[in-house]
């Protein structure tokens, strides 16, 4: 099959040293369709903009018919690859048949308005895609699924042979996610070549040939999605617990899904009943780490619930080691955050509310003390291994600083532990779930 | 071509590109000087074979045509190029609300004639002046915009009236210092537009500029389709946006410096034309360029003929386009709800 459009080691700054883009390389032959996936502000754009000849990479090179793609001039580049923009409006009603006719263009001289063989060709890109009947309608009045439709069209008049097309299920409603990626797929069997950048893995599953899975302008992964999709690979890319469901199609068993799994609710008290959620885990201890996230918003009682499990964890008979931070309240109003050893008992205050600008170690509104973090982290090194270690937390200044808890950080990327239980605020549970996808997740509170 | 662009939007388009004919006829008839339909045509048809005329006064045949004939071809090559030039700018711009006096030209212009008005003295002096100071303007703009490195055409819209608002005070300044019996009026007249005692002498190069104008944004028109969807999207479709948009802004600021050089200050024509336009054919350019050409040269035509005929004396045309365009733009924003 001929390769339509290759790049190699593509790299793209916007600024030096504001990188967004880092040593990419892929491939589309005719008829296949690539998947671009990654989260928000993960390079997606940017790379279907280089792909498209919009922005020039800074190293790398983008080939297309086996020809430098820089050495197009415009026209003849638009004549190859189409870009079908993330939706947005022109300020001016044009008709759909005016929009597609734009497509026209590149096969226009310079002076040149359409003839009617290129009316002829409208007609047919219109037909095909099934919009004819919209052709009087203005583009601004019809609808997403309409819109999006209409591109591919104004695509298929440039007789492009690779499509890109930038998040083209975006705002659309499920009937018309359907209709434009089936009609992607009927196009792809007549031998156009799509890249679709997307926030929708699920549908990679369908109509990908090739998955190209992106984090922070790195190719985490490229290859057939149910190579690409897994659970620990959708883990470190985009911070859930992911679990793909698969079918059983003609006797083979295929990827059909990815679901997210959500926190569970788990009573700190199920340790004590036998085949309950936590008194697994602490018979798994002995075969591998447990770890444990416990999350939720500020407030909603991950300390209380912490605490509560190390109690009865005790009572068990379990050796705990760890801290715990639980909130200082003066009237009803949190003032200062304490932190307690639960090996010894011994609680000193952390932090308290912030009033100078200046405070070395600080979040927003925490002014941390650094000779207490050094105590609590001193309490975190391992001397022995106990039964479950206790973290709280872990907060914006580990996961964004590199500061605070940082022994207890190290502890779980080394592993160096039975049951661990971290305390992680909701916001932040992205970042854990990137760092140990393998952790259970658990909602810290009481209802 | 024409042929086709009949075929498609039917008597409408005849309609409109015959209108600036039509006007042109009842235009040269109307006037202080009663001269009938058909003496006009027999006059207007007697100058190329240079035959005399015995049954016309003398006097009739002067005023056809050494006044009002050069005076009505000045409005209708203003209104010409004022149309081209607003729908190329309202394109380029992605802006329904802009036209070719975005980038100071019109400013630079009063202020070019004002500095002429006060040092100089000759008509031809004010006109050149008002062209050169007018496209100084433009390039003014241009050069700020450079300094800046964002969105090219945002900065250079922010630099076009900074330089605007920084001409229109060189113009007050020279309007404090001129003299109240003489200098002063003059320049106030000629920022209000005027076509008065305009001669064949004045328009030769505004006839040049604006036919060759208006054939160049005819050849491009399908182009301002491209570019009125943004730089990227131009891109993609393999037209360079940089380059046509620098273009085209040489081109309208070349059409309105000569336009505004011999008309003097004349506001909301390039505005109120595209919109008028694309309420009759559509927002598509390849009809709506020759639309608002020939909608502007017949709309001029039409405020000329009041600015002449309505009182005993001339009306300034700056205040009549101000005062006709507004409620129009305002009844055709009301009408064209749903985008442009």
């Amino acid at each position: 099959m001929t390769v339509y459009l290759s790049a190699q080691n593509l790299s793209y700054a916007y600024s030096p040293g504001r990188t967004v883009l880092h040593d990419i390389s892929l491939s589309v032959k005719a008829g296949e369709t690539l998947y671009v996936l990654g989260r928000n502000g993960g390079g997606k754009t940017t790379l279907l903009s280089c792909l498209a000849g919009l922005l020039k990479p800074g190293t790398g090179s983008v080939r297309i018919n086996d020809k430098n793609l820089y050495n197009y001039n415009g026209s003849e580049r638009a004549q190859l690859i189409g870009l079908i923009p993330q939706m947005h409006l022109p300020v001016f009603a044009y008709s759909v048949e005016e929009m597609v006719m734009m497509g026209r263009t590149p096969h226009l001289n310079w002076m040149g308005a359409p003839s009617f063989e290129d009316k002829r060709v409208v007609e047919e890109a219109m037909e095909q895609v099934g919009i004819s009947e919209l052709r009087e309608q203005p583009y601004i009045e019809i609808s997403g699924g309409e819109r999006q439709l209409t591109l591919i069209a104004r695509g298929l008049a440039q007789q492009c042979q690779v499509l890109l097309m930038d998040e083209p299920t975006a705002h659309l409603d499920l009937s018309n996610q359907q209709r434009v990626l089936e009609i992607v797929q009927q196009l792809k069997l007549k031998g156009l070549s799509f890249i679709i950048s997307s926030h929708a893995p699920n549908d990679a599953f369908g109509f990908a040939d090739r998955v190209l899975l992106l984090n922070d302008g790195w190719v985490m992964d490229y290859g057939s999605p149910e190579d690409v999709l897994t659970e620990v690979m959708l883990s470190s890319v985009y911070g859930i617990q992911a679990e793909v469901v698969y079918a059983h199609d003609n006797g083979f068993k295929v990827p059909r899904a990815i679901v997210s799994r959500r926190p569970s609710n788990v009573a700190p008290e199920s340790i004590n009943e036998p085949g309950g959620f936590l008194y697994k885990v602490f018979e798994q201890r002995l075969s591998s780490p447990q770890l444990l996230i416990v999350t939720g918003l500020s407030g909603a009682g991950k300390t209380t619930w912490c605490s509560r499990l190390a109690k009865f964890a005790k009572a068990r008979g379990f050796s705990v080691e760890g801290v715990l931070s639980p909130g200082i309240f003066e009237t009803g109003k949190k003032t200062g955050i304490s932190v307690e050893s639960l090996s010894t008992g011994e609680a000193k205050q952390l932090a308290s509310l912030r009033d100078s600008e200046n405070a070395k170690l600080a979040t927003p509104r925490w002014s941390f003390s650094p000779e207490i973090l050094e105590w609590a982290n001193q309490t975190l090194i391992q001397k022995d291994s106990k039964d479950l270690l206790v973290i709280d937390e872990l907060g914006p200044l580990e996961f964004l600083q590199g500061k605070g808890l940082t022994a207890g950080l190290d502890r779980i990327d080394a592993g160096q532990y039975k049951v661990a239980c971290a305390v992680v605020r909701s916001s932040l549970l992205p970042k854990a779930l990137q760092r140990w996808p393998k952790a259970k997740v658990i909602h810290g509170s009481f209802q | 071509m024409l042929n086709k662009i009949f075929e498609r939007k039917g008597w409408k388009l005849t309609f409109i590109l015959l209108l600036p004919l039509i006007i042109f006829i009842i235009s040269i008839m109307l006037g202080r000087y009663n001269i009938g339909p058909f003496d006009v045509i027999r006059i207007l048809f007697s100058t190329g074979l240079g035959e005399g005329l015995p049954d016309i006064p003398n006097i009739a045949q002067q005023l056809i045509l050494r006044i009002r004939l050069p005076r009505i071809l000045a409005a209708l090559l203003v209104g010409a190029s004022f149309g081209a030039t607003g729908t190329a700018f309202q394109a380029i711009f992605k802006n329904p609300l802009v036209d070719s006096n975005i980038l100071g030209v019109t400013s630079g212009a009063g202020f070019g004639a004002s500095l002429a008005i006060l040092l100089l003295s000759e008509q031809w002096q004010i006109q050149v002046s008002a062209f050169i100071f007018g496209l100084l303007a433009v390039f003014l703009a241009f050069l700020g915009s450079r300094l800046y490195k964002s969105t090219p055409i945002l900065v250079l819209t922010l630099m076009g009236i900074l330089i605007g608002s920084l001409f229109s005070s060189l113009t007050a300044l020279l309007k404090y210092v001129a003299d109240p019996l003489d200098a002063l009026p003059a320049i106030t007249f000629w920022l209000l537009g005027s076509l008065t005692g305009i001669t064949w002498d004045n328009i030769g190069v505004l006839g040049v500029v604006t036919i060759i104008g208006v054939i160049f944004f005819m050849m491009i028109r399908w182009r301002l389709n491209i570019l009125s969807l943004g730089d990227s999207e131009a891109k993609t479709l393999g037209i360079n946006p940089t380059s046509n948009k620098v273009i085209i802004i040489i081109a309208a600021t070349l059409m309105t410096a000569a336009a505004v050089s011999v008309s003097g200050v004349i506001g909301w024509v390039g505005l109120v034309i595209p919109h008028a336009g694309r309420l009759l054919v559509g927002p598509n350019h390849k009809s709506l360029l020759p639309v608002s050409v020939c909608l502007g040269a017949a709309y001029m035509m039409i405020i000329d003929d009041i600015a002449r005929t309505l009182l005993p004396g001339e009306i300034p045309l700056g205040v009549l386009t101000g005062l006709i365009g507004v409620p129009i733009l305002i009844i055709l924003m009301r009408r064209n709800r749903t985008g442009w």
